[in-house]
């Protein structure tokens, strides 16, 4: 096979190439939506959130799946619920997620002694999440990112990850105990169950 | 006959190994080729024709005309089965567990089950962490009761410390509760445990299997030089794992062996040549140690731990120099009739080949250091053993330490160059049975430090000799003089080629 160039040519007409009919036309369109949202009824289907105002909360504004900052659950004796598998800084595209693991010396076993994550670096994937197989990492806070005036602040610290925590009990290991009432007729090999 | 494909093999092979040499990997647990057969765990279970009934194959030896199906539904059925029977009171806490990643039992639970657990009752919960002995942790929940490691304590090292008690999905693998698990060759367990039930101390929690690289190199932990791998994340080493060479230590290393990557820790090298204690750029350095060596009466003290390289590429600077030879080596320890050589040395055969005169008596030259006999010393290695009046004159000599990490000699000397270590060069090492051991590069030397073989040979070139070989060189003549297609490989590769993942390299075990 062989490779050609070929040639394509822009039309372009004066009025594009001077832009500003283009910006005029934005411009209308912004006025438009800033009347109709500001005196008239606004848009079906879509509202103004008054983002900033103290009495506002993005909590009740963001769908349930929106992927806000992390943070880490905890168990019901408020021990974090991470043990430090490294599934999520394994699978994090970003490579933002620092981990370093220690011995609790109970039969749980593992814990992170560091666990730090770089909200600069991340790219809001929800890889982690995905990955963890003990509940522990969410993106469930419904809350971004605030801006930060040095790049430590946003370095986020196990402690400043839990201080968002809540407790989880979510248990782990297929279906559990109710397997054979959940899934009746999922799996063949129990055909009367 | 194997899956319809004809293989004929020595008299006494099973099955299993049969299949292998095919390229069919039949599942197992219970079976390691280093070890006794014991055919508990019916992971291998394989068709027979004119058999009864479905037969291990790691117990089956092959006849004449044997006809064999590995692939069967019937086969594929069996082994799924099993391997929920294994699962059966296992407690999946992958999460946790340090075999995570190269855990024989996850590997093939994606091969042949891959579907949700069944489990409606509670599982039998065993120890979870039991201190069983010097180097590893035991936990009994996650065993498969394979028997592999008590096979090994009784067949490798014959100590018999493990054992099997009680019955049914009560069994354990437990140790007597007056008996530790101190052997030395105690971390092979580890290594031959299909799951994480042993988990060595020393690595446990520092780090995921997948994250690990591995590069075939060579242990210098003593004379033996068994073939180890050498596990590490960029330009950190985490363990060292024992390699198959039947010729030298089979499929096993000693615990002392697998402790020797700590020397490894950037915080104990020596990145930047010093002189008079203040950092230097590379190339000044060894000018200033040529201006400072030439023309003095000089003792050069060549080392039973470097490599056969460096050791020449010291005799070329002592030919210079025209120097009254030493060589230093480490102190005797432990042997015993396995692996473990009373030698801990492991390039002392090297060394000898460099330098067939040099003198063993260190004393005598920490005495003429003491008495002012030399102008100038140059060390291969921080080992040399020598005496504190000997110590503190060197400072006031031309005295060149050519070392990969700090020691009292190398603190002690005038001039020092940072030489890369054994995890970062191409070298060879000749052992007790005069066979050529050769390390490979896991990761490329940083900062200034460089193959000790090319500070020697830079050195001598300052000093005015010509024609002298290079690192490179050296190894390609040992190559030849040993015929070792290993190393000659390794030394015409075009570039440093990198290390696989220990994930994609195949699972251990
Ligand atoms: S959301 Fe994506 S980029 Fe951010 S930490 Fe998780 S995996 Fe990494
Ligand atoms: S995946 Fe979950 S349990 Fe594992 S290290 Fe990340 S947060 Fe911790
Ligand atoms: S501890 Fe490991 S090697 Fe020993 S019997 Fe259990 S699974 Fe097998
Ligand atoms: S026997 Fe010697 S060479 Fe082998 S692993 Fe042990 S110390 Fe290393
Ligand atoms: S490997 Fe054959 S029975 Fe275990």
């Amino acid at each position: 096979m062989t490779i050609g160039v070929k040639e394509v040519k822009l039309e372009r007409t004066a009025a594009d190439q001077i832009f500003l009919p283009a910006i005029l036309e934005g411009l209308v369109t912004t006025a438009r939506h800033f009347f109709r949202n500001t005196f008239g009824k606004g848009q079906p289907g879509i509202d103004t959130i008054r983002y900033g105002e103290p009495d506002v909360r993005t909590e009740d504004y963001y769908p349930d799946r929106y992927r806000g900052v992390h943070r880490l659950m905890y168990r019901e004796d408020g021990t974090v619920r991470c043990v430090a598998c490294m599934c999520c800084s394994t699978v994090c595209p970003a490579k933002c997620i620092y981990i370093e693991a220690e011995d609790r010396h109970d039969d749980e076993e593992k814990a992170p002694r560091l666990f730090v994550i770089d909200e600069l670096k991340c790219v809001v994937c929800g890889l982690c999440v995905e990955a963890c197989p003990c509940d522990a990492i969410r993106m469930d806070t419904k809350t971004h990112m605030t801006a930060v005036e040095t790049r430590e602040e946003a370095v986020l610290s196990k402690i400043d990850l839990l201080k968002r925590g809540a407790p989880s009990v979510a248990v782990q290991g297929g279906l559990g105990p109710d397997y054979r009432k959940l899934q009746p007729d999922r799996d063949p090999r129990f055909p009367g169950a | 006959m194997i899956d319809g494909q004809e293989v004929t093999v020595r008299k006494g092979t099973n099955v299993l190994e049969a299949a292998k040499l095919l390229g069919k990997d039949i599942s197992h647990f219970c079976y390691h080729p280093g070890l006794s057969i014991a055919a508990s765990c019916r992971q291998c279970l394989v068709e027979i024709e004119k058999a009864p009934k479905l037969t291990p194959s790691c117990q089956a030896i092959v006849a004449d005309g044997m006809v064999v199906h590995t692939d069967s539904p019937r086969v594929q059925e069996a082994r799924r089965q099993m391997l929920e029977f294994t699962l059966k009171n296992h407690p999946v806490d992958c999460p946790i567990c340090d075999k995570a990643g190269e855990c024989i039992l996850q590997r093939h639970y994606m091969d042949h089950d891959h579907r949700l657990s069944r489990v409606d009752v509670p599982k039998v919960r065993k120890a979870k962490h039991k201190d069983i002995g010097r180097e590893i942790v035991l936990d009994q929940e996650r065993c498969i009761l394979c028997s592999r490691c008590v096979r090994f304590c009784e067949e490798v090292p014959k100590t018999a410390e493990l054992g099997m008690m009680f019955r049914g999905d009560r069994e354990i693998l437990d140790i007597d509760d007056n008996r530790r698990l101190d052997n030395p060759y105690s971390l092979n367990v580890v290594d031959i445990c299909p799951v994480g039930a042993l988990t060595s101390k020393d690595f446990r929690f520092k780090i995921r299997a997948w994250e690990l690289h591995a590069t075939a190199t060579t242990c210098n932990g003593c004379a033996t030089g068994c073939a180890i791998e050498l596990h590490h994340k960029d330009t950190r080493a985490y363990r060292i794992v024992p390699r198959l060479d039947p010729d030298v230590n089979s499929y096993w290393m000693c615990d002392a062996g697998r402790m020797t990557y700590k020397e490894l820790d950037p915080d104990l090298r020596i990145h930047h040549a010093r002189v008079d204690g203040e950092t230097a750029p590379l190339a000044e350095a060894i000018a200033e140690a040529a201006r400072r060596l030439r023309g003095k009466r000089t003792a050069v003290v060549y080392s039973a731990v470097e490599t056969t390289e460096a050791n020449l590429a010291l005799a070329e600077v002592a030919k210079v120099l025209d120097a009254t030879e030493f060589l230093a080596r480490r102190p005797e320890g432990e042997v015993d009739d396995l692996l473990q050589d009373a030698d801990k040395n492991p390039n002392l055969r090297g060394a000898r080949r460099a330098a067939p005169d040099a003198s063993d008596h260190m004393d005598q030259l920490a005495l003429e250091i003491a008495g002012a006999a030399y102008e100038a010393v140059v060390f291969l290695g921080g080992l040399a053993p020598l005496s504190d009046v000997a110590r503190q004159r060197l400072s006031s000599l031309a005295s060149v330490c050519i070392t990969d990490r700090r020691s009292e000699l190398s603190d002690a000397c005038a001039i020092v160059l940072p030489a890369a270590s054994w995890a970062e060069v191409v070298g060879s090492y000749v052992n007790r049975q005069n066979r050529l051991r050769v390390l490979r590069p896991a990761f490329p030397p940083l900062a200034d430090r460089r193959h000790p073989a090319d500070l020697l040979h830079h050195l001598a070139v300052a000093l005015g000799a010509t024609d002298v070989p290079d690192a490179r060189a050296h190894a390609r003549a040992l190559a030849e003089a040993y015929e070792s297609d290993e190393l000659r490989a390794l030394v015409d590769a075009a570039e440093d080629v990198r290390p696989p993942l220990l994930r994609w390299a195949h699972m251990r075990g």
